[in-house]
């Protein structure tokens, strides 16, 4: 029997969720940060959306949250021209860098020594966070403000995605610009897969793949509504898309085909994020709340608990838990 | 008409009261390092730590005092961009990132009620 998907809210934030990052899988589970336009990203338990911490200290809107592999550190960019480091299990502020506009992305080396920012004074720096006192690694070349930048293979590389329509991939011991993508509409949000190679660049309607070291394009979906921001389950199963329509958009990624779409949000997404396990996906949108959403409708996981038909039925029939047609938190 | 998928619970929400990170939650206990810097030397021989704690829990207890003695005291606040205001303070948050103040003396005018920045104060003074 099919289920309708339930899906989680989380609430806390009191203005639009901008984005939203998942931790690797630690030995306490994996977590989730949110930035938010409220200047104050909170980190959650993964799998069950449960507030763990706010993150104070940021005197502007924050635009980009990350969590290290481990979910011992935490990085956050702002509109108060600064990023700062944070100590994910204390929630201490451990370092802030200034910089000289609005900062918008921030990302941790996978060994977590180096942080990659971008923003509107469109240079990309890499900061030691070892020696901090020391000035960044510049990289210009960007001729707008960076919506985004990734480390990518084993962090030699950085690809960076600007409102100067490109995306970007750049060598970091050289600064120079290997690869160039160019685009005739702003590029909303981009991607990267390590298992595949994989970038995924979102565009007007459009889902975008592509080979992460040549850029040479795999293969595009067209969807119903321009779309801010799209996630490829880990498996590469299953894509997830949310825009300015509202909805939860999933596509098979081997046909292309659009297998469902949910209802749910009252503001446009801003960011969609698979978990590392795949078993659920996280939406942030304009209506400031987050949502976790099954990726298998039905299975019993986190706080979604399988019901049988044959339990549905008996002597004393009463659901774990009275489902009301919306849930809030 | 299909059933929905039944939950356990709510996701928790934020608590009101405080930033949250509790110190008593398992992932907390294993990987927090203590704050005491005598204990993260090798080889920290328990005298200098002891020390080290007595030390900071007297300067906690007189930064604490400090606060309950300065309630409905006029305080001078000096801030960064040579900002030197005057107000009677109230109360500090409990992680210390705000003061409650009265009566803040601006160059545009008296502000009954105000919250002020801490890490905006470079440092301020009172008479006891």
């Amino acid at each position: 029997m099919a289920m309708r998907q339930t899906p989680l809210t989380c609430s806390g934030h009191t203005r639009p969720v901008v984005d939203l990052a998942f931790s690797g899988i630690t030995p306490f589970g994996y977590f989730l940060i949110s930035a938010c336009k409220d200047g104050k990203p909170m980190l959650r338990q993964g799998d069950t959306g449960d507030w763990i911490g706010t993150f104070l200290g940021h005197k502007g809107a924050v635009w980009g949250a990350t969590l290290n592999t481990d979910a011992t550190k935490a990085a956050t960019a702002a509109a108060d021209f600064t990023a700062k480091v944070w100590d994910a299990v204390s929630g201490a502020e451990v370092l802030t860098l200034a910089h000289k506009h609005i900062v918008k992305s921030v990302h941790f080396t996978k060994d977590s020594n180096c942080l990659l920012t971008g923003g509107n004074d469109k240079v990309l720096r890499i900061y030691d966070l070892n020696q901090p006192d020391e000035a960044p690694q510049e990289i210009p070349g960007h001729t707008a403000s960076i919506k985004r930048a990734l480390w990518c293979h084993d962090d030699q590389h950085i690809l960076s995605a600007s409102e100067d329509r490109t995306v970007r991939l750049w060598d970091r011991n050289t600064s120079e610009a290997v690869k160039t993508l160019s685009f005739d509409t702003s590029v909303s949000s981009m991607e990267y897969l390590a298992d595949g190679d994989v970038v995924l660049i979102t565009y007007g309607k459009t889902i975008a793949f592509y080979n992460a070291h040549s850029l040479e394009l795999i293969k595009t979906i067209d969807t119903p509504a321009n779309i801010h921001s799209a996630s490829l389950h880990p498996e590469k199963d299953f894509i997830v898309a949310g825009g300015d329509d509202f909805k939860l958009y999933k596509y098979d990624y081997g046909t292309s085909e659009e297998l469902e779409s949910y209802k749910g949000h009252f503001g446009p997404v801003h960011c969609v994020r698979f978990s590392p396990d795949g078993e659920l996906y996280a939406s942030g949108s304009e209506d400031g709340t987050l949502r976790l959403w099954q990726t298998a409708v039905g299975k019993t996981y986190g706080l979604w608990k399988c019901v049988l038909p044959e339990d549905l039925v008996c002597e004393n029939p009463e659901p774990l838990y009275p489902v009301p047609a919306e849930i809030k938190a | 008409m299909k059933t929905p998928v039944s939950v356990l619970r709510l996701p928790r929400g934020p608590d009101p009261n405080s930033r949250g990170f509790d110190p008593n939650s398992p992932r907390f206990v294993a990987l927090c390092a203590t704050s005491i810097s005598a204990s993260s030397k090798p080889g920290a021989d328990p005298a200098s730590l002891q020390t080290e704690q007595r030390a900071r829990s007297m300067m906690r207890e007189r930064f604490l005092r400090c606060l309950i003695s300065m309630a409905n005291k006029k305080i001078q606040f000096h801030m960064y961009e040579k900002v030197k205001v005057d107000a009677t303070f109230g109360a500090s948050d409990i992680d210390v990132l705000n003061f409650q103040v009265s009566d803040l003396q601006t160059p545009i005018g008296v502000q009954t009620e105000a919250l002020i920045r801490c890490q905006d104060v470079i440092s301020y003074s009172f008479d006891m």
